[in-house]
């Protein structure tokens, strides 16, 4: 068996070798940080990973042998010299003014921002602005003033520029073949309402009898109007709001407890302790955004007390990844754990109302789940009262996730109403009984209607239930049974393929409609472009239906506003829609009052739970369903997304079904074959009540035993050139009331069929060798060494022989080190005394900068020669990256994809380490147990500025060169492709282009193979063989989506972050025209920041003393990422810090770490050059370390620190 | 004797004639394989309307070359020497966008409209015959095809007019004497090292902000070829700043002011 993915040795400690030190760390909190299970067991097959560079194979040519090579060569050389025989002469370039109409407000050159809102799954709603080059949509941002976004934004938004100019998109409208047609063709929105006329005038004879209508659900009131229209034509018709991953079980417990169906709002921020049941707060589900910006906002040391975040869950999220304490438990036992809180809570003073009582007196927990009583106990304190003894009224939240049956939203709410924190920290909000459903009942009655062959007309809108139908609801195969079957979508899709009419869609970019966010927020959306392909909207064509003819989306949108807006404001109406329209908002919502004895009506939802089944034990599975990257399969032809790894897997391209190593081991789920290069997964089969699926078996760290996690989405059979065929459908085995976790499956090994199934991950890319990368402390080490103060008594009980070693920062800069600096190497570093000047570094900005700013200037010594030159002029950029608040959520590597036209190289490309993410996100593991960590760590990493850059300095054509403000700039053109900077880059942030990626088809072949085979060229494999002139004819529509102000970089080139320099150079030439003499603070904003939703990524001028980054960089818990190579890199990362509670504390070298954090040697008190002779000098909890296999070897690590540095010291 | 007595010298010829060669062939290098050999002087007809129409500019700009108007010949295509030269027009009527963006905007047929739509300024040539193309793009709504002159390559970021402006260079400076141009031709190299000739040392090529489109104006108070702003003092005889004065004012911002490096330019 592989040691791959899954060891067998768990739980015991990898047997170390005195060179296996290089991969070990230790956190900064005492506890093991990993980055997956091959990490952590050092199998030679990862040590070879991490001492390549590259994979084998990185330097062979795409899919291409010698042979084929040189032919191909010769072609191209042949059909380039043809091409370019006029070539000598200069291009003529013609430009094209505007003609007549001249667009309002627009400045050729510079981009015009525009407010809509982005509808998205779960009838979740964001509020962005458009970047427009000439009524271009290029790029999307949060809008500032939708309270949902407040500037922030999710991946779908920043991914979904990509589906404007998805050259797969439908066209025309399409009849297919009825009898007595001629196959089908193309028709004109004239055919369309000439077909339209004479048969829906037949139905509204009828009432509607027989006809059906599928639609996305969503909020909007103008589709509600356009609906009233329709339904008063076809009193009979049927409609259906349908949503296959919305869960009834939490709607239909919200409706009956608080009496009208309704959604839930959560504001973290004012809670100080968060119980989170299985729900993905921080993930990809509605509200996330709002949950993202009120948690990070009580995690920030610096401002307030932190809150506590428990997280019981079935799946490893990256909530979970956050949570101050994690526990994992298969979905069937997680009910147990709230009754188990619920009594505790009770039997501790919590007055719950009296049927709630007797209901839970009813329950007991079945057998085979263990309920971890200290846990509850501790986690019931901890809800019911502060440290200091005070009463948690109000401040609290417990939640659950809607793989949770009715009974436990039920009781979350009865809990939430007697601790007081409704109105507080959750609130509810009405909507309508047909959008708090999922539709799957309508959708049933409709598979039934038509298997009796009742139905006349279906009418799909923006979904695919051919695809997406829960597999109890065979609707594929009765789909056809309906005479007429109208689908309007904006994707190729399974439904359009079943379709008799097929009508395109307008992308919401392209529409005039509007969108209620689940707090309620009405918001408009306006079109930033005219359709593209003369498609129509869902209103439009709604009214088609309802026998409008040419309906115009903006009219209906006025006319249902026109009413809204009444008397809304002075100025009449014209002048509240224009400033709605500017504003991108229409209303902000109201919360519903809701009566605090509501938890009396809990009761028999609760009661419910004590008939639930076995839970999941012995053969027993449950199924959690997870939403990936690609949603409920929506956004699948969004390559963005594919490429994006997976938060915690870290697995691209492809879902797999996530086991525990437990699981793993008894069903011989071990890799196939598997080496790193090629990690073959095992197929498995996934049966739940007679359906099954197959997909890949891999196994991660955190999920509960006898649980299987899957992402819905994946296994589109009809999609585009990007999402067909990636990945496994497991709709099949989706319940059908939408919840997210399916009881009572099996699991076994596939036995026929392919038994492995290639996956990518970038789990182990980029690996930095386990240095103190990521530093993590508690609350309490924080509390006690957290300031200047408390450093400077520890140095001054120092002798004076240690306090000089560490008076000098390695930059021999007198300054006290800060409390992240201690605990790092840093602190145990000597001072770095440069090999060499660089000459570069002479420069005349230096000479001039104002003598006064100079940081020499105010420790009164000269400059120093050896010192690097100091950037006194302002601006400096820097950036910090807040570890304690990165959720991990992706959307920082998307935005900035969007914004520097970061290509996607696809499947084969990542597993050979050539993603061009400039900013990934690793992720690292806490804790000791390979199963079951106790918490995960994120940390995105794009190039970190290094002052003295060790890529700048092997460059031989000088591509890579300092810019005075202190950025390392890229220049693309000079760049001949030796990767020595990447070779030499500490960090591994540089990317190289190896092909151009751009035209690459990611499914294989490339795009533009037809016009090679046009020329004569049969079958190349490699689109770089192409003359450019061929490859430029090559889909023309996805060069719109490109920014205008970044290079769209060619293969062979070197590329990496630069701080978004478009936008630095923009703002400070707009500083100029102003003509101030500073770029104010958040005046300049990177792509990551501006996205990032928990604000984790600050940038700017950190020589501002009052600049928000130069107050992080210089606080207490700045670190510089491998600081002591003496990189000096302007991003630092801040300390996580987590607020565990100390009750549940047992671990003694954790808890010594509160005291003591400077453990391990690292500490400024440490004896240097006593401990790697002996650990005698170590207290005993110290030496106690060494049985995590670790301290020992940390020692021998630490000698060869000092002994490069003495070396390069030349000491 | 095989050889006769002058062979002895062949090597030494031999030898000189390589090294001449060579010294020929660098130097033809050196000269023409610049962009101040293949950029500058580019002259292509204004506007690309039809290919009839474009004969007739090609042949007129050959006969004009790159003098001034001849007098009795009429430049048929679009001629900055009468608009901007002998009308007197402010640079910023057409490219009405070059203060507040980085592109020097071509104008639209509206404006082109504004004086020559029929029935608006009656003068001898607003009217006539060869300005016809800009009333059958009015009336076809149709943009009218310009060819561009100055082009920086691709890897080259905008070249940001608004910034320029603002610090005082004026259109001179880079497009030449743009007022006596019948047919706009390149005049300067637009290399990076002629960018940096001017970044490196600013000073003669700044004048007053209310001047850089005083065509002029520039022209008179500058030196006569090289466009240096040394004098202090026009021909007119009246004080005006000096480059030395403005640059100094435009140091006082605590900016990286005329960036030389990379990174203002390659991203």
């Amino acid at each position: 068996m592989s040691m791959d993915q899954c060891h067998s040795t768990v739980g015991e400690q990898p047997a170390s070798k005195p060179r296996a030190a290089s991969h070990e760390q230790v956190g900064t909190d005492g506890r093991k940080y990993w980055r997956s299970v091959e990490d952590l067991a050092d199998t030679p097959d990862f040590r070879e990973w991490l001492e390549r560079e590259m994979p084998a194979g990185a330097s062979l040519l795409l899919e291409s042998s010698r042979r084929s090579f040189l032919k191909l060569m010769g072609a191209s050389v042949a059909l380039a010299g043809a091409a370019t025989i006029p070539g000598c002469r200069r291009p003529d370039h013609k430009i094209l003014p505007y003609s007549r109409e001249v667009p309002e407000d627009v400045i050729p050159g510079k981009p015009l921002f525009f407010a809509t809102s982005l509808p998205l799954p779960g009838g979740d709603v964001e509020g962005v602005l458009v970047e427009t080059h000439e009524n271009r949509p290029t790029k999307i941002e949060g809008n500032p003033l939708h309270p949902v976004n407040r500037g922030k934004s999710g991946l779908w938004a920043q991914s979904s520029i990509l589906g404007l100019y998805d050259p797969d998109r439908l066209k025309d409208p399409v009849l297919a073949s009825l009898p007595g047609d001629e196959g089908s063709k193309s028709r004109s929105w004239d055919d369309v309402a000439a077909w339209f006329g004479p048969h829906f005038d037949r139905l509204a004879t009828k009432q509607g009898q027989g006809l059906w209508f599928v639609v996305e659900k969503r909020q909007s009131p103008t589709r509600d109007a356009v609906r009233a229209m329709v339904e008063k034509r076809f009193p009979r018709a049927r409609w259906v709001s349908y949503d296959p991953l919305h869960s009834d079980a939490q709607a239909r417990a919200l409706g009956a407890v608080i009496g009208k169906p309704c959604r839930e709002l959560f504001k973290l921020e004012s809670a100080d302790v968060v119980v989170s049941f299985d729900r993905d707060l921080l993930g990809l589900e509605p509200g996330s955004l709002v949950n993202a910006r009120g948690f990070a906002s009580r995690r920030t040391v610096e401002t307030g007390a932190m809150s506590r975040l428990y997280v019981i869950e079935s799946s490893l999220s990256i909530t979970g990844g956050r949570a101050d304490h994690r526990l994992a438990m298969a979905p069937s036992m997680i009910p147990s754990m709230v009754i188990a809180l619920a009594k505790e809570l009770a039997s501790q003073g919590l007055s719950l109302p009296e049927p709630v009582r007797a209901a839970l007196g009813r329950t007991g927990t079945p057998t085979g789940v263990t309920i971890d009583s200290t846990f509850v106990r501790e986690l019931a304190k901890d809800l019911l009262k502060d440290d200091q003894g005070w009463a948690r009224t109000g401040r609290t939240l417990v939640c659950a996730g809607p793989a949770q049956p009715a009974g436990v939203h039920a009781l979350c709410v009865a809990i939430n109403a007697a601790l007081g924190n409704i109105g507080r920290t959750v609130s509810y909000r009405e909507v309508t009984a047909d959008f708090a459903s999922n539709g799957a009942e309508g959708l049933s009655a409709l598979t039934a209607e038509l298997e009796a062959g009742r139905v006349d007309t279906v009418i799909c809108i923006g979904v695919n239930p051919v695809y997406d139908a829960p597999g109890t609801i065979d609707f594929a195969s009765r789909f056809a049974k309906a005479t007429h079957r109208i689908v309007a979508s904006v994707d190729d899709n399974e439904t359009v393929a079943a379709s008799t009419w097929r009508l395109p869609m307008s992308h919401w970019l392209e529409t005039w409609g509007d969108a209620v966010a689940i707090d309620g927020t009405a918001s408009p959306i306006q079109p930033m472009i005219a359709p593209l392909f003369g498609t129509r909207s869902d209103i439009e064509i709604l009214a088609m239906i309802a026998g409008v003819a040419n309906p115009d989306g903006y009219e209906f949108l006025r006319n249902v506003w026109r009413e809204r807006l009444a008397g809304a404001s002075a100025g009449g109406f014209e002048a509240t829609w224009k400033r709605s329209l500017f504003n991108g908002v229409f209303a902000e919502g109201t919360a519903m009052a809701v009566d605090a004895t509501v938890g009396a009506r809990a009761a028999d939802q609760i009661a419910r739970l004590a008939e639930a089944g076995a839970p999941a034990t012995g053969e027993n599975f449950d199924v959690v369903f997870a939403v990936g990257n690609v949603g409920d399969g929506r956004f699948a032809n969004a390559a963005w997304l594919h490429e994006l790894p997976e938060p915690t897997t870290r697995i691209a391209w492809d879902n797999v079904a996530m086991v525990s190593v437990a699981t793993a081991v008894k069903y011989g789920l071990e890799q196939d074959k598997a080496t790193t290069e090629h990690r073959m997964a095992r197929m498995i089969e996934l049966s739940v009540g007679g359906q099954s699926v197959r997909l890949p078996a891999w196994v991660t760290p955190g999920v509960p035993d006898n649980t299987v996690v899957v992402q819905v989405g994946y296994g589109r059979t009809v999609c585009g050139h990007v999402g067909t065929g990636v990945g496994f459908n497991v709709y099949g085995i989706l319940p059908r009331d939408g919840s997210r976790s399916a009881r009572g499956a099996s699991i076994r090994r596939a036995t026929s069929g392919p038994l492995s199934h290639q996956i990518v991950t970038t789990q182990a890319h980029g690996s930095m060798e386990g240095r103190a990368i990521v530093r993590e402390v508690d609350l309490p080490a924080v509390k006690k060494w957290g300031s200047f103060e408390s450093n400077r008594a520890l140095l001054a009980a120092l002798p004076s022989e240690k306090r000089d070693r560490i008076k000098y920062d390695s930059y021999k800069q007198e300054r006290d080190l800060n409390f992240a600096e201690m605990l790092g190497e840093l602190s145990h570093t000597p001072a770095n005394v440069n090999a060499y000047i660089n000459p570069q570094r002479g420069t005349k900005t230096m000479e001039n900068a104002p003598r006064g700013t100079h940081p020499s200037a105010a420790t009164g010594r000269p400059p120093q020669p050896n010192t690097l030159p100091d950037f006194a002029k302002r601006p400096q950029w820097g950036m910090t990256i807040d570890l304690t608040t990165c959720t991990g959520c992706n959307v920082c590597t998307v935005a900035c994809q969007a914004e520097n036209n970061i290509p996607v190289v696809g499947k084969a490309e990542v597993n050979k380490g050539r993603e061009m993410h400039w900013i990934r996100v690793d992720r690292y593991f806490a804790g000791p147990n390979v199963a079951n960590p106790d918490s995960v760590l994120f940390q995105p990493v794009a190039c970190v500025q290094c002052e003295n850059a060790p890529c700048e300095t092997v460059c031989p054509v000088n591509a890579t060169v300092h810019g005075p403000e202190g950025i390392n700039y890229m220049v693309y053109n000079r760049c001949i492709g030796t990767r020595y900077c990447a070779n030499n880059c500490p960090y591994k942030v540089r990317r190289f282009n190896f092909f151009e990626y751009g035209t690459r088809k990611l499914n294989g072949g490339f795009i533009g193979q037809e016009t090679l085979r046009g020329a004569g060229i049969d079958g190349p494999s490699n689109v770089n063989l192409i003359p450019p002139r061929l490859r430029e004819q090559i889909n023309n529509i996805q060069k719109l989506k490109m920014n205008p102000d970044v290079t769209v970089r060619s293969r062979g080139v070197m590329e990496k972050c630069t701080y978004c320099i478009q936008r630095i150079n923009e703002a400070r030439i707009e500083i100029k025209l102003k003509n101030l003499d500073y770029i104010p603070d958040g005046f300049v904003q990177a792509a990551c920041q501006q996205a990032c939703p928990s604000g984790a990524i600050v940038f700017g001028d950190i020589e501002d003393p009052e600049s928000t980054v130069a107050k992080l960089r210089n606080g207490q818990r700045s670190y510089s990422l491998l600081g002591y190579l003496n990189t000096r890199p302007r991003t630092t990362y801040l300390l996580s810090v987590r607020n565990p509670n100390p009750a549940l504390i047992t671990d003694k070298h954790r808890r010594h770490a509160w005291d003591e954090p400077f453990h391990h040697g690292h500490g400024p008190d440490a004896d240097h050059g006593g401990h790697a002779r002996s650990g005698g000098a170590m207290p005993p909890e110290h030496a106690s370390a060494s049985v995590m296999g670790v301290d020992t070897l940390k020692r021998i690590e630490d000698q060869g620190y000092r002994l490069s540095l003495a070396v390069l010291a030349g000491v | 004797m095989i050889f006769p007595k002058w062979t002895n010298t062949l090597p030494t010829m031999l030898l000189g004639g390589t090294l001449a060669g060579l010294g020929l062939v660098i130097g033809l290098v050196w000269y023409y394989f610049t962009p101040k050999y293949w950029r500058t002087g580019y002259m292509p007809a204004q506007p690309a309307v039809s290919a009839a129409f474009e004969q007739d500019l090609f042949e007129a700009a050959r006969r004009d070359s790159r003098t001034p108007e001849i007098p009795g010949v009429m430049y048929p295509g679009f001629s900055h020497q009468i608009h901007a030269g002998k009308l007197g027009m402010d640079c910023r009527y057409c490219h009405s966008h070059i203060e507040e963006s980085a592109e020097a905007n071509i104008p639209t047929v509206s404006t082109c409209m504004g004086c020559h739509a029929d029935g608006h300024v009656n003068t001898l040539f607003a009217k006539a015959e060869r300005v016809q193309f800009v009333r059958d793009a009015w009336e076809a709504d149709a943009p009218i095809e310009w060819r561009r002159v100055h082009k920086v390559p691709d890897y080259v970021r905008n070249f940001p007019h608004h910034v320029h402006i603002h610090a005082g260079v004026s259109c001179l400076s880079c497009h030449g004497n743009i007022m006596e141009q019948p047919v706009v031709h390149q005049v300067e190299p637009l290399s990076m090292g002629w960018c940096l000739e001017c970044h490196r040392n600013a000073e003669p090529h700044l004048v007053p902000r209310d001047k850089v489109t005083d065509l002029y104006w520039v022209r008179d108070h500058f030196e006569s070829t090289n466009f240096r702003n040394t004098s202090g003092t026009g021909a007119d005889g009246a004080a005006t700043p000096g480059g030395a004065a403005l640059l100094k004012a435009l140091e006082e911002k605590n900016l990286h002011l005329l960036p030389a490096n990379c990174g203002a330019c390659h991203y």
